[in-house]
């Protein structure tokens, strides 16, 4: 495929006339100034970001024209955000928090939809559309309740839990484990049946392994909306030791209010983790999103 | 597999044990609360549908609601943008990866550090007033976000600039998946570059469109976090910035006002259910096409 495209360009080339070719380094030259011009918008909030966060006390923030590059570059913002903020805590937090409510919510829901995708059982379908309702509910909705649950009756309010409990068994990941798990053979499952395998190991060693991929997706999709949750964090969390790093960013502002330098290092340091993971997972994550259409 | 046999419900119990406590008992409940004086530190009086008689002659209610609603704006924009941006990093050209990954970027960082920097952006003291002054578009700073015509606008920009490249690879996935066939049947018929897309690209990106223009305005009536941090909790002056979830969590849980605010919650599970209701229908009109 790739051969064939690259003979054809090259037949192209040969048999185009000679002014065919300043033609198509123009054309180029013309898509990358676009495509530099959008990464300037989507790039330049953060870069502008990272360089304040870098500029000494006599870098004016503010000046007419922008300056952008600092003249006395300085690490002494992210030294004050450290000293002021548990900035370590708010990582550590939001690690526990979205690799367990990933590990967990990847178990609850991929156990949900074996029977939901290979078995015939009363009650399948009334429960499916249950699921499928749950799809629609606002979930700001449920909030008064579940803070009502959290301080009167489960009593995890301030904890860690609050946050991991409420958020595992979501139906929208239930939906594409069940999409990935009908993609299986039957006769892969009649197979082991009469091997004499019990379903939970069927479950476990034959559609687990087999659904990887689609497991891979769920974990991570879960783990940066874990990550990035902000509103339910917001009304459970008080201790400030004990906040996710969206929660105790949003402090930032108040504590710092007007030294725009120590904020933009405290944000810069939030930023770059869930970058490298994006980098590192990016393939992923294009896979995921293509494939959430098709389910 | 027998079909008495317990083993389907044993592998479904725990989601459905947590869809109950953690879904089902709360949309229960807020209907309830939404009938009662509540202010969650005391027991809940019943009072019928006074929070809703409320509702209605509530201005802010109102605003928040006419907010909300403009919120959806955000969908075609996105929609054309998105499908725009697609079509161009669909060019085989070397680095483009780079660049798809770069236009990523808004969509994983998270809103409230995004909301930050762009807090900061159209700070009176940003950079968007000294840029715009040293251009000599302005002369004097504008306090952009004290502005309340401004406000909202700003917000809905923040939520297209960081959704558009998130989108733009649900369609990027929807482009590579059209034959390449029809694009050379359109040049055969003398389509121009522009109509190619208009013709071939656009129609073939159905199912794309229909699955972003759903989550995305269901997305836009649930807006909150860039709200929040744009006008640092307060709504924006005189609420200029207040959409139904934000003025439903200021009911709730600043005011306590917890009765009150279930009401509101049950306005936003009406619109949600209506939404809803319309997009199945988009979509059923899709199926019958196929």
């Amino acid at each position: 495929m790739e051969i064939a495209r690259a003979v054809e360009l090259t037949a192209d080339t040969r048999v185009a006339s000679r002014g065919a070719r300043p033609r198509r380094r123009l054309e180029t030259t013309f898509w990358y100034i676009v495509l530099i011009s959008i990464s300037v918008v989507t790039v330049l909030p953060f870069a502008w970001m990272l360089l304040t966060s870098l500029k000494g006390p006599q870098d004016p923030i503010f000046s007419v024209p922008p300056q952008f590059i600092p003249a006395h570059p300085t690490l002494a913002n992210y030294d004050k955000v450290l000293h002021t903020l548990p900035i370590v805590s708010f990582f550590r937090n939001s690690i526990v928090v979205a690799v367990s409510v990933t590990l967990l919510s990847v178990l609850v829901t991929a156990l949900a939809a074996y029977p939901l995708s290979k078995m015939r059982f009363k009650g399948r379908d009334a429960i499916f559309y249950l699921l499928l309702g749950t799809l629609i509910v606002p979930v700001q909705l449920t909030y008064i309740p579940s803070y009502v649950l959290a301080v009167n009756v489960f009593h995890y309010y301030d904890t860690p839990l609050a946050l991991i409990l409420p958020n595992l068994a979501s139906a929208f990941n239930i939906f594409l484990m069940r999409q990935a798990f009908k993609a299986v053979p039957n006769d892969l499952i009649e197979a082991a049946r009469i091997d004499g395998a019990r379903e939970i190991r069927i479950w476990w060693s034959v559609l687990l392994p087999i659904v990887r991929p689609s497991l891979a997706t769920v974990a991570i999709f879960t783990f940066v909306t874990s990550w990035n949750d902000f509103l339910w964090p917001s009304l459970m969390l008080h201790t400030r030791d004990g906040m996710t790093l969206p929660v105790g960013l949003a402090t930032l502002q108040g504590l710092f209010s007007s030294d725009f330098r120590s904020i933009a290092a405290g944000v810069t340091m939030t930023i770059v983790p869930i970058l490298i993971f994006f980098i590192a997972f990016q393939r992923q994550f294009v896979r995921g999103l293509a494939g959430a259409v098709k389910g | 597999m027998t079909r008495r046999s317990p083993t389907p419900y044993l592998f479904l119990a725990p989601a459905l044990i947590l869809i109950a406590v953690f879904v089902l008992y709360p949309i229960l409940s807020v209907i309830y609360y939404s009938f009662t004086d509540y202010s969650i530190s005391t027991p809940p009086v019943w009072i019928g549908g006074a929070n809703y008689q409320k509702l209605i002659g509530d201005p802010t209610f109102w605003l928040a609601l006419t907010h909300s609603v403009v919120y959806l704006l955000v969908t075609p924009i996105l929609i054309v943008l998105s499908i725009g941006l697609a079509i161009i990093v669909n060019r085989r050209m070397r680095g483009i990866h780079i660049f798809r990954a770069l236009y990523y970027i808004p969509a994983v960082s998270g809103s409230i550090a995004i909301g930050i920097s762009w807090r900061w952006l159209f700070d009176t003291n940003g950079l968007i007033n000294s840029a715009l002054i040293s251009l000599g578009v302005l002369h004097e700073p504008i306090q952009w976000l004290s502005e309340p015509a401004a406000v909202l606008p700003i917000a809905m920009l923040l939520t297209i600039w960081a959704g558009v490249g998130y989108y733009s690879v649900i369609f990027l996935a929807g482009l590579q998946n059209i034959p390449e066939d029809l694009y050379d049947a359109a040049r055969i018929d003398g389509c121009s570059d522009l109509q190619k897309h208009r013709y071939v690209s656009v129609p073939g990106l159905r199912p794309q469109i229909v699955f972003v223009a759903v989550i995305s305005s269901l997305a836009a009536l649930k807006v909150f976090d860039e709200i929040y941090v744009l006008t640092n909790k307060t709504g924006g002056i005189l609420d200029s910035g207040t959409t139904v979830v934000f003025f439903l969590w200021e009911q709730a849980f600043r005011l306590t006002h917890a009765g009150y605010a279930s009401a509101i919650a049950i306005v936003l599970l009406l619109i949600t259910l209506i939404f809803s209701v319309v997009n199945v229908r988009l979509l059923d009109r899709r199926a019958e096409a196929d």
